[in-house]
């Protein structure tokens, strides 16, 4: 699959131009990650978004409770973003991403690549953070039936 | 261009977390799907929300797989 046809793919860009695809892909850059190596941790300070590529990451969350272990709460495969939270709103990670495959692909986008291209090109920021936010809303939703 | 399904994987029992991945086919009940290291047998698929674009948002709910060799 091409570069191209791989963004296409993700739903973060769903609706964009292949021209605004071309422009991503030029701030989009690929990492490679073997099985069990950290990501990012819960906690740290964040300026990037990542799109799986190829494979699973782990998201695990530390517990609030004293003694109580880390647990994963969701695998994210192809597809799939994490790291939009602390990109939208500057916080810390709200949780720590582990691969778990090998290898485990990513694409990696730099908050000021990302913030820089959505101001460009207002039809652009306005479909990536629709997209942001439609999957916040599915994540949120995948997590109350695996409460059921 | 083909239709894509994210799909929200949950696991019925046990504690495996799911795991929402995107596939060029729609799951259906019986299938095998490997999430992270290990296999599940879908039991039940449903969409989740209407489509959007070339997106389509199903639930779908396995069991862990059987092993081939258990008796």
């Amino acid at each position: 699959m091409g570069y191209l046809e791989l963004l296409g793919s993700v739903e973060l860009f769903e609706g964009a131009s292949e021209e605004e695809l071309k422009m991503l892909a030029s701030i989009c850059r690929e990492l490679t990650y073997p099985s069990g190596e950290v990501i990012t941790a819960q906690g740290e300070t964040g300026d990037e978004l990542y799109i799986v590529q190829v494979g699973f990451v782990e998201v695990i969350r530390a517990s609030a409770s004293p003694g109580v272990a880390p647990r994963t709460v969701v695998n994210l495969g192809e597809g799939q973003i994490f790291g939009e939270m602390a990109l939208v709103d500057h916080g810390p990670r709200s949780a720590t991403i582990k691969a778990a495959s090998d290898p485990t692909n990513v694409l990696v986008i730099h908050r000021e690549d990302f913030e820089r291209a959505c101001e460009q090109n207002h039809r652009l920021g306005y479909i990536v953070m629709r997209n942001i936010a439609a999957d916040l809303s599915f994540k949120l939703r995948h997590r109350n039936l695996t409460g059921r | 261009m083909a239709a894509i399904y994210k799909v929200s994987y949950v696991v019925s029992g046990g504690e495996h977390p799911g795991a929402i991945l995107n596939t060029d086919h729609r799951p259906k009940k019986g299938d095998v799907v490997k999430l992270g290291r290990k296999p599940f047998q879908v039991i039940e698929v449903f969409d989740l929300i209407p489509p959007r674009g070339e997106f389509r948002y199903l639930h779908a709910t396995v069991k862990p797989a059987e092993s081939k060799n258990s008796s």
